[in-house]
């Protein structure tokens, strides 16, 4: 019985973004998101009251997912960078604190939402469109001829999130694992249309970080007691496969809407049972070397294909299916009668491992582009998030492949944006108001905001009181230590640039990031020379950078129109 | 159990509800609008610039606010557009009537008469008021749009007769109906992929009937992805299923498809019948058979190079199997809304399959251009291209945006502007009545129909124009007279090559006393207006110059009584007179159309044209209550532009514009549009008719009484019994 019940009149709050309440709940954000910022970021434990599990991360994805937000303005921000992240996986944090300052920003300066979130756009286009040209300074081209670059681009990400917990060796293992399963997954003659396979990540807990390894094909997990019922078979020629999608259990299948009367002493198990055998002589006779099935098989048929040596594995589960049909290339089967024989697949071999307390049984298919990535940890919170970072690594790897740059990590890209941003607007204001009823000095404003938004990200990466500095040719960022005394020889203080392109022994000029400079024009194209002499560069996505700058610009531009909040109190 | 309480529903209380609701509103309407966020009670946070939405959202509890809210869904349900514009001219209008009463009651009312007796009359005063709004909605309005509004009406078309689309004014028209529906830093690019979609889905000859197929089926037609900036929605050739391949087989050449309802393989029972199994023996063949006759008819479909099965309902692993070894790709579990909208695209009825096998050919299948995994987003979606058979060539919009509410908003905007579309593309029939009298030729800006005869003024007391479906019009004996002469003007001063014919009717003065009525000025307006355009829109001006100059058809309709000849054109309307002399008071009932795709330019032309010609008409009026009527509305129309130049300065603020706009009409100039954009005609006049019936509504509810029981379920005690 349903019950009718009036609904409650929502709350209508009008300039939302004015009130203390919203101020003080975007600044806490803005604290969480800042502290987790970069290399030396602070981690964060997240758990429940009531108990349960315990997240230590600095990661946006696992941090926003488990904050629990209510105010619907935060809702919008969040979600913006949770679906940021769930397409291109790296840049969320970046996205966050540009977004969070971006707001503040502007709002200190009282101008119209019109005017702002005009200028705001132009100067987004500005910056969209310097990165993607040719002359754009804060870019290099990606090689994958040689692994430099692209171990460069994974260490980066990996030393970017210390909640993995790894040292400097381990990071250097892991990347190399990293970038081993991403180019294991490229198929090896590939004409035009390139399907990448797949790595899949298989957990191994509290084993050391260095175990972890890499092997082609897919390993199923087992225990030793099933392991050891399993018959060794020695072929030299390639194993044959069938792939069951459906139940082997016995179980009778749908039988329509209308009713099945069964007369006394018929047994449908035994029908059914009987069928199956009969499945079974067929796969004999068509001589299948190893029976996978989705579902369960019925233990009277794994019984009768043990006997004839074929290796019979049940349970496989869903998420295995698609790499297991792309691995052997067979047909997932649906029949329990006849059954085509071009449905059948193969693999070159298959063998038992152990890796630490775990078993598995091991498929070594014929051609490779399905792999597994066996990743140890020492606990299961450094485990989850070493997992979030692998998975990150090898979704940034595919997005580079497919267009083949990356920009300039550890904050030079920031800063080095930001200058040319200032010297655009300073010098050049009228290309970028062509048609529009903005002013200059609203531009300047505007822009002044949009350039210390960018650089107070890079001003996060700072976490231990040091200072920050740029130089005036490049525009690159560079850091000092804390405890430095105040006036110094600064070619001394620094030894390379953020991203490791420079070193100190140039004639640079420097200034502080937050003192006031005289717009310059930050030197464009770099020279090929630069960037294969430095060995240990810092790099970033580029897709993933370009886009989160694009998300936080937009979702700063949506909350600042924001002119009345309506919560549904039902 | 029933306990009620009454409330005085009074002007001002619908005022106050009405105030607060257009300080809400009014903050999102126009170009300088912002947006409003809304939670609903799931969580789920979404945008929104609909007024619709927004009202909705707020839940509220007055009684009149709830009318209200009902009237504008109910008026966005058809329209699409002017929600907001609704609740600010609403607010206004009441507002004039509020100042009404307020003046009027002070010396004579409060006297000697109890609060509870001055109630009654003030409710009876307000039924007279409803009745006259009523009576100006049906029988005026449709007049003044007619007679004087019309002249400045620009066309869509680039060829009225042919109704072919111009797309520098689309875009004008789309651009001016986001800049109001969307923030504004998208506004131009969800705009432009409207217009885009549009041609792109439309052929040449395609009538009303897309839009209805795109309007019914727009949810299925979109595919949101969040997580990527606005700027990446496209729109792609061919149809989008959210859905992914239960099996995916790549092929080429010669494919064709299948729908089915219903499971492929046949099943022990159906529904309603029983299968007795005796034996083992007989399950196990009936399972074989189960098999056998699967595998037939997916090879049998493989033979006809089906090559593509959808289905909604999900099939078994079995039939899965067998069209993947035969080379068919297999999309399952579809709603009914997507089989539908597949169906009407190609006009395929069901696969349903053969009891008794044969090798014959089967009828129900259709062609296809394609049929692949689509990837957004690492998220997979099935991509068919379809071949259609109707005048709708099938494209999906892909929608991306940071987060899901700003994708819903952008959907709901393209939603809107479709059904705007949809009214902008039909006619509208103009049905109204004029009142003949003796002042004829004596402004400038009137067409008379008629004149000559004496104005007989109503009964006094009545406060109500005289209804025009008299019985006397139809036992009129006397045949009706008109004449139509046609002037023809060859315009030299914008274009010489374009010659421009326009028709102006007039009266022959065989009834009637001499007054052969010129109307230059109708046509000199015309020309300069054309005039003004060729600054903004070099596409607009041609419209113009060739709707104006396509003859319009004429039909005859033979009654047994009266003639009526009904002339159709484009461009310009013509009305058509049946003067019936009746007993000294002449009624003239006069119908034409406004033609499909009239538009006005933006920012409020249209609610200051219509302000000016009922002042006008105001002045001429003899009865005080439809002069009052005509004046409060002439009043409140004036509010909506206010609103629009809310933000404006100096000379683009409301009063100089307004001047001037009014100083261009009286010296006959063309009025100067300070904004590029046009909006529809016929969703403003859509949108005051639904303002004037929600007003004549509240007018007639003397007392507001609540319940305090839970609402009932109410039982519909027509609906099934006489059927």
């Amino acid at each position: 019985m349903s019950r009718l019940e009036a609904k409650k009149p929502s709350l209508c709050k009008s300039e939302p973004l004015t009130t203390e309440r919203v101020r003080t709940t975007l600044s806490v954000l803005k604290r969480i998101v800042t502290s987790c910022y970069g290399p030396s970021g602070r981690l964060k434990q997240l758990h429940n009251g009531f108990g349960g599990y315990v997240c230590t991360t600095s990661q946006s994805s696992a941090l926003l997912s488990h904050l629990l937000v209510t105010h619907p303005i935060l809702k919008i921000l969040t979600t913006s960078i949770q679906n940021h992240v769930s397409s291109f996986s790296d840049c969320g944090l970046f996205t966050a604190i540009l977004c969070c300052n971006l707001i503040e920003n502007v709002q200190r300066l009282g101008l119209t939402p019109t005017t702002v979130i005009r200028l705001n756009k132009h100067l987004l286009s500005l910056c969209i469109s310097y990165l993607k040209s040719e002359t754009c300074g804060c870019r290099i081209p990606v090689d994958f001829s040689s692994t430099h670059i692209l171990l460069c681009l994974v260490r980066s990400i990996l030393t970017s999130k210390p909640a993995c917990m790894l040292t400097r060796k381990e990071t250097e293992h892991v990347s190399a694992l990293i970038l081993r399963a991403f180019l294991l997954t490229i198929p090896e003659n590939a004409e035009g249309h390139i399907i990448l396979g797949k790595s899949l990540i298989v957990p191994l807990k509290g084993q050391r970080v260095i175990d972890s390894t890499v092997l082609p094909g897919i390993l199923i997990e087992m225990s030793e007691v099933q392991l050891m019922r399993l018959l060794p078979i020695k072929k030299s020629t390639a194993l044959k496969v069938a792939l069951f999608c459906t139940t082997l259990s016995g179980d009778i299948s749908d039988t329509g809407e209308g009713t099945v009367v069964v007369s006394y002493g018929v047994s449908l198990e035994n029908a059914v049972l009987d069928q199956l055998l009969n499945l079974g002589r067929q796969l004999i006779s068509d001589h299948v070397d190893l029976v996978l099935c989705q579902k369960v098989i019925h233990p009277s048929l794994k019984q009768f294909l043990n006997m004839h040596r074929i290796i019979a594995i049940d349970r496989i589960g869903v998420t295995l299916m698609e790499p297991l049909t792309k691995m052997t290339g067979t047909q997932p089967i649906g029949s329990l009668g006849s059954i085509c024989p071009n449905s059948y697949g193969s693999v070159k071999d298959v063998c038992t491992a152990k890796f630490g307390s775990k078993h598995f049984f091991h498929l070594i298919p014929n051609e490779a582009t399905i792999c597994s990535l066996l990743l140890c940890n020492r606990n299961d919170t450094a485990w989850d998030e070493l997992k979030l970072t692998c998975q990150t690594a090898l979704h940034v790897l595919q997005l580079t492949l497919k267009e083949p740059w990356a920009l300039l990590g550890g904050g030079c890209t920031e800063t080095h944006l930001a200058a040319y941003i200032r010297h655009k607007t300073h010098n050049d204001p009228e290309s970028i108001l062509k048609d529009d009823e903005c002013t200059q000095t609203e531009l300047q404003l505007i822009a002044e905001a949009f350039c210390s938004a960018l650089e107070s990200v890079v001003g996060s990466l700072e976490h231990d009181g040091g200072d920050i500095l740029t130089d005036m040719k490049y525009g690159h960022l560079w850091s000092v230590q804390a405890d430095s005394p105040c006036v110094a020889n600064w070619p001394d203080l620094l030894s390379q640039c953020g991203c490791g392109l420079y070193n100190s022994q140039e004639e640079l000029n420097w200034s502080f990031l937050r003192s006031t400079r005289h717009p310059f024009v930050p030197q464009s194209c770099l020279p090929h020379e630069a960037v294969g002499s430095a060995s240990n560069l810092i790099l970033d996505c580029l897709t993933a950078k370009l886009s989160g700058l694009q998300v936080a610009i937009e979702t700063a531009n949506l909350i600042l129109d924001l002119s009345y909040v309506i919560e549904d109190k039902n | 159990m029933l306990s009620s309480m009454a409330a005085a529903g009074s002007v001002k209380a619908a005022l106050q509800v009405a105030e607060v609701l257009e300080a809400i509103v009014s903050c999102c309407v126009g170009p300088e609008g912002r947006q409003v966020l809304c939670t609903k009670p799931t969580g789920e946070v979404l945008l929104s610039r609909n007024g619709g939405r927004l009202l909705e959202a707020l839940h509220l509890e007055h009684p009149i606010a709830r009318m209200i809210v009902d009237c504008v869904s109910s008026h966005l349900k058809k329209t699409g557009d002017g929600a907001k514009t609704f609740i600010i001219f609403l607010c206004h209008l009441l507002r004039g009537l509020h100042a009404i009463t307020d003046r009027e009651k002070d010396p004579l009312m409060c006297e000697n008469i109890q609060t509870q007796g001055r109630h009654w009359k003030n409710c009876s005063r307000w039924k007279f008021i409803s009745q006259a709004l009523l009576t100006f909605q049906t029988q005026i309005l449709d007049g003044i749009m007619d007679q004087y509004l019309s002249r400045h009406f620009l066309s869509i078309f680039s060829s009225a007769k042919e109704r072919t689309l111009c797309r520098s004014s689309l875009e004008l028209l789309l651009e001016a109906y986001f800049c109001g529906r969307v923030g504004r830093n998208n506004h131009k690019f969800i705009s432009q992929l409207m217009c885009d979609y549009f041609f792109k889905c439309m052929t040449c000859k395609s009538g009303i009937g897309v839009f209805e197929l795109v309007d019914d089926h727009f949810v299925e037609l979109n595919v949101g992805v969040t997580g990527l900036p606005v700027s990446d929605s496209r729109i792609i050739a061919g149809l989008v299923l959210q859905k992914d391949f239960s099996v995916y087989r790549p092929a080429d050449g010669d494919m064709r498809m299948v729908i089915v309802t219903e499971t492929i393989q046949p099943l022990f029972s159906t529904s309603g019948s029983e299968f007795i199994l005796n034996s083992e023996a007989q399950f196990q063949t009936s399972q074989f058979w189960i098999m056998e006759k699967t595998k037939a008819i997916m090879k049998h479909l493989h033979s006809q190079n089906v090559k593509l099965l959808i289905s909604s309902v999900k099939q078994p692993d079995l039939v899965i199997y067998y069209a993947g070894v035969n080379g068919i790709s297999v999309v399952e579990c579809l709603s009914s809304e997507e089989v539908s909208l597949i169906r009407r695209i190609i006009g395929l009825s069901p696969f349903v399959p053969p009891q008794a096998f044969s090798q014959c050919e089967i009828p129900n299948t259709a062609l296809v251009k394609f049929c692949k995994p689509l990837i957004l987003r690492s998220k997979r979606y099935v991509h068919l291209g379809l071949i259609s058979t109707c005048a709708f060539i099938p494209h999906s919009i892909v929608l991306c945006g940071p987060v899901q509410g700003l994708i819903e908003q952008h959907e709901d905007a393209l939603h809107g502007a479709l059904k705007m579309l949809r009214q902008l593309f039909k006619d509208l029939d103009l049905n109204y009545m004029t009142q003949t009298n003796d002042q004829n030729g004596t402004s400038s800006l009137f067409i008379y129909k008629n004149s000559g005869e004496s104005y007989q003024a109503p009964d006094p007391g009545n406060g109500l124009i005289q209804r025009p479906y008299q019985d006397t019009v139809v036992e009129n004996k006397d045949a009706l007279e008109k004449t139509q002469t046609y002037l023809k003007v060859h315009s030299n001063l914008v274009i010489p090559d374009v010659e421009l014919e326009t028709y102006i009717p007039y009266s022959t003065p065989t009834l009637t006393p001499t007054d052969t009525f010129q109307t230059v000025e109708t046509l000199t307006c015309l020309s300069l207006e054309r005039n003004r355009l060729t600054d903004y829109y070099e596409p607009l001006l041609k419209n113009n110059s060739t709707a104006y100059s396509t003859r319009g058809n004429r039909i005859e309709i033979s009654y047994e009584n009266l003639q009526v000849t009904n002339i159709t054109r484009k461009g310009s309307m013509l009305p058509v007179s049946c003067k019936l002399p009746n007993m000294g008071t002449s009624q003239s009932y006069l119908s034409s159309s406004m033609p499909a795709g009239c538009v006005l330019p933006v920012g409020g032309n249209f609610e200051i044209l219509l302000h000016y010609y009922l002042l006008n008409y105001a002045k001429k009026c003899h009865q005080s209550e439809e002069t009052m009527v005509s004046m409060i509305i002439a009043n409140a129309l004036l509010g909506i532009p206010k609103v629009l130049y809310k933000s404006k300065t100096g000379k683009y603020s409301f009063p100089h514009t307004y001047i001037r706009a009014v100083h261009a009409l009286q010296t006959n100039q063309p009025l100067v549009s300070s904004q590029t954009g046009l909006e529809s005609v016929m969703g403003k006049y859509q949108l005051l008719t639904s303002v004037l019936q929600c007003l004549t509504k509240i007018l007639t509810i003397d007392m507001v009484i609540t319940v305090k029981r839970h609402p009932q379920k109410v039982h519909n005690q027509d609906s099934e019994d006489e059927l």
